[in-house]
């Protein structure tokens, strides 16, 4: 099921806020249940034929969980506990996710015809990363004892279960269990449906709208400059709002629980260097990624050379973490260069004299933006060839075409640069605090005029008519 | 607590009204022409398969011109004087038989009593039902209340009523009818014959020549791509939908006149097949055969067959890559189909294959 649809929007949701709420002046466990069995609900209606494997992940995951933390097992056991339970994840993100990459290339080196037909579960990655974290932490002595309903709440809660963000189980469960959470709190609620109104907006208007653009590089079989540049932003552009708005959803149907999300995204295209675009850009994987793999890795601790082969792993592996496709490696390769060159440019160049702080941080936020667009064209091509087609176009501006389609692209994608770098997003706009569980406190405090409500209702509406039968999001298949 | 219920109440209250405004809007403008021809100044969008939705109800025809990007360019004033008739052009860029059927089905209720049908044999292979294409809206063609919801309950139709309804201010009529082309605004053509025609002083020669077409036929034939020369066809399943789509609605129409013809490809098209993908020309053969023999056979089809006109197909520089050919073509096309000119006789419908056959057989791409 998607968020942008109107069975969601107009039944699923108050349905299950309804029940959510009506258990919760009840009982404190009977609403967390309900959750669960709503996401369940939730992940079947999309894709009901892959409900066993989530419920056997979280059984698996649970188990092993209970070995670390409950069951009192020497080193050795606690290590291979959890040897198996990540082996074990991995596998089944492997078969799933890796056989046909796998097989395509073994095909493609020994001339055999091995076709193996999986589907990919919809939020396999989210799930098995979010599982693997929790058996980490458990390994590591971070993690209380949870009980089952909670656990499965926390996998499964429906905001986030098929694009993320990637949830912490010490931000999350906790939540899960405080009474409050379960008594309707309309401030909560209020907010809940501006950011959730934001983030339709977003998706239905502005990501949709600006995709029929990215067919001029992505769909044509020889581009020109122009048209190579401009379906690459508008394909950039896309992806933002896309992914934006699908995070921004994910925080205000959960705010409407009363659950406070973290936040994925903080104008990533603002960023001034490749380090900070991470630091901005899916927050939630960069720290899952730095956290569970760059620094087991040994991260910055072994000496520089060693820093740069950990950043180029962790961001090869990141990128084969999208997809399971060459391009998908190549653009977490080329984000692994950018992030080497941007550490050694830091760590040789001396630091900028104040007068020339202003231009050097323009030039690194163009330089850096630039820098994404050229990977991008990589995540979108559906093969290396096509991808270095687009790049070849884009760099050849002796063909030039310019007509009637160019000119209104050019207007839209100028539109969408300059709601990316002039406008607040939309946790500044609404006061979102994650950490310190606040938000809307202008809002709560009556300093917002009446007209902001209008201008958040005029934005609901909006993304209600923008809705299609047809608009899937792009992070719904890695 | 009170005062955050009221403010929840009123936003989802202003929404609701806010949403019904814009249906309103929509309803009112009516950008498509669903409901009514446009009061105000007329504006037409090159997305086809949305605007045919509205041309079949908001204007008048006799003929309805249909074909995939091999007919796109066509302006109707041209087929109006061309074969004096009074044409309605939905043709579709990339559409398959089932859309082209159902569309036509459409005109045909509306008043089409005569159908130009441009044939390639890649709308037959196979996709999704036309009940369930993503690409076209049966309910909006249909006018049900499905189809009626989804067009006035739209972001973009409201964006759209909204810019036509600036338009219509007049200070502002004159700058923004000439800024509508350059503007991220669908309906932006001020005249229904400039629906996908190329503009009148384009640059013909700098599109269409030899030096493009020889490199659309190097990189089609490239050993990585040759693959994608047979994407899709299968012999038996085209068959099924040439049978379901065009023979059954020719057969449902006896009293409509279809004009069926095999558009001009360049020579290098067959070629492509014959050198890198022999199996796919087998079944594009076999098929454009079989629709010969059949649809000669039914009373109310004429079908012509252009492909083996030597002088056209043969002179490279009437194309943009192996298969679409230049306006200056169009207006032989017309011209063809005026008098007649190669049209397949009935006695013997596999002549002009034959010699398409030979043709393929005996040419040598200039190196």
């Amino acid at each position: 099921m998607l968020f942008n649809s109107y069975p969601f929007v107009l039944l699923f949701l108050p349905t299950v806020l309804a029940g959510y709420f009506w258990l919760g002046r009840r009982s404190n466990l009977a609403p967390v249940i309900w959750l669960a069995l709503g996401s369940i609900t939730f992940y079947a209606i999309g894709g009901w034929q892959f409900v066993v494997l989530l419920l056997l992940s979280i059984a698996f995951n649970y188990g092993i969980g209970h070995l670390l933390i409950v069951a009192k097992l020497g080193p050795s056991g606690r290590r291979a506990a959890l040897a198996l339970g990540v082996t074990g994840d991995l596998l089944v993100l492997g078969i799933f996710k890796y056989a046909g990459f796998a097989a395509e290339n073994i095909n493609a080196l020994f001339g055999t015809h091995v076709a193996p037909h999986i589907l990919l579960p919809v939020g396999i990655s989210f799930y098995t990363f979010t599982q693997i974290a929790f058996l980490v932490d458990a390994y590591r002595g971070q993690v209380a004892a949870y009980a089952l309903p909670h656990y499965a709440l926390f996998v499964t809660y429906f905001p986030h279960l098929i694009a993320g963000p990637i949830l912490h189980h010490k931000d999350m469960i906790p939540q899960f269990e405080r009474k409050q959470s379960k008594h309707p709190d309309p401030h909560l609620i209020l907010c809940g449906v501006i950011i959730f109104a934001i983030g339709l907006f977003k998706k239905t208007c502005l990501a949709d709208g600006i995709q029929p653009l990215v067919a001029l590089a992505f769909e044509a079989r020889s581009p020109s400059f122009d048209q190579a540049w401009l379906g690459a932003l508008a394909y950039t552009f896309q992806l933002y709002f896309d992914f934006s708005g699908y995070s921004d959803m994910a925080i205000g149907i959960s705010l409407m629980f009363g659950i406070f999300l973290p936040v994925n995204f903080n104008s990533p295209y603002k960023a001034t260097s490749i380090v900070e675009f991470w630091r901005r850009w899916h927050m939630t994987l960069s720290q899952f990624l730095r956290d569970y793999l760059y620094i087991p890795l040994g991260g910055n601790r072994r000496g520089r050379v060693l820093r740069y082969v950990n950043l180029l792993i962790t961001m090869l592996l990141g990128g084969l973490w999208h997809g399971a496709a060459w391009t998908f490696v190549i653009w977490g390769a080329l984000h692994g260069a950018y992030l080497c060159v941007n550490h050694a440019f830091n760590a040789l160049v001396p630091d900028v004299p104040g007068l020339l702080v202003r231009p050097f941080r323009i030039a690194g936020a163009v330089l850096t933006f630039l820098a994404v667009v050229v990977a991008w064209v990589f995540f979108r091509a559906v093969s290396v060839e096509w991808a270095l087609r687009v790049l070849h176009a884009m760099a050849d501006p002796s063909n030039i075409v310019l007509g009637r389609e160019e000119i209104a692209a050019l207007v839209m994608v100028a539109v969408y640069a300059a709601l990316v770098w002039l406008g607040p997003n939309t946790q500044a706009l609404m006061g979102y605090d994650h950490a310190g569980r606040r938000v809307g406190e202008a809002l709560r405090a009556g300093r917002m005029r009446p007209l902001f409500l209008y201008a958040a209702s005029l934005v609901l509406a909006f993304g209600i008519l923008g809705i299609q039968s047809h608009s899937e999001f792009i992070y719904f298949r890695f | 607590m009170r005062a955050t219920y009221t403010h929840l109440k009123r936003l989802l209250l202003a929404s609701i009204a806010c949403v019904l405004g814009a249906a309103l809007l929509t309803y009112a403008i009516d950008p498509l022409q669903l409901f009514r021809p446009s009061r105000l100044a007329a504006f037409y969008s090159d997305d086809t398969r949305v605007q045919n939705a509205g041309l079949i109800r908001s204007q008048s025809f006799d003929t309805a011109f249909m074909g995939t990007s091999l007919a796109i360019h066509f302006r109707q004033s041209d087929i109006d004087r061309a074969l004096a008739v009074h044409s309605l052009k939905l043709a579709m860029t990339g559409s398959n038989s089932r859309q082209q059927a159902f569309v036509l089905e459409r005109a045909i209720d509306r008043g089409a009593r005569r159908v130009i049908w441009e044939m390639d044999d890649f709308i037959f292979v196979d996709a999704a039902d036309i009940e369930s294409d993503p690409y076209l809206s049966v309910d909006l063609y249909r006018a049900t209340a499905k189809g009626i919801a989804s067009y006035l309950f739209s972001a973009a139709m409201a964006k759209e009523s909204l810019f036509a309804l600036l338009r219509s201010v007049p200070p502002l009529r004159e700058p923004l009818t000439r800024a509508a082309p350059y503007l991220p605004v669908k309906f932006a053509l001020a005249d229904v014959d400039d629906i996908y025609a190329l503009p009148r002083d384009f640059d013909v020669a700098r599109e269409y020549n030899a030096t493009k077409t020889l490199a659309s036929f190097a990189y089609i034939t490239a050993p990585s791509r040759r693959r994608f020369l047979g994407e899709g066809y299968d012999l038996e399943a085209m068959v099924r939908h040439f049978e379901h789509d065009a023979v059954g609605l020719i057969a449902r129409h006896p009293d409509v006149t279809f004009d069926v013809y095999f558009p001009p490809y360049s020579i290098l098209q067959f070629v492509a097949m014959r050198d890198a993908s022999p199996e796919t020309l087998k079944i594009v053969t076999d098929l454009t055969a079989r629709i010969a023999q059949r649809l000669t056979l039914l009373p109310n089809v004429r079908l012509h067959d252009f492909r083996a006109i030597k002088q056209v197909t043969h002179d490279l520089d009437n194309y943009g890559d192996v298969i679409h050919h230049s306006p200056v073509v169009d207006t032989k096309v017309l011209k063809w189909l005026a008098i007649g000119e190669y049209r397949v006789d009935p006695k013997a419908p596999l002549k002009s294959l034959e010699e398409l056959k030979s043709q393929v057989e005996a040419y040598r791409v200039p190196q």
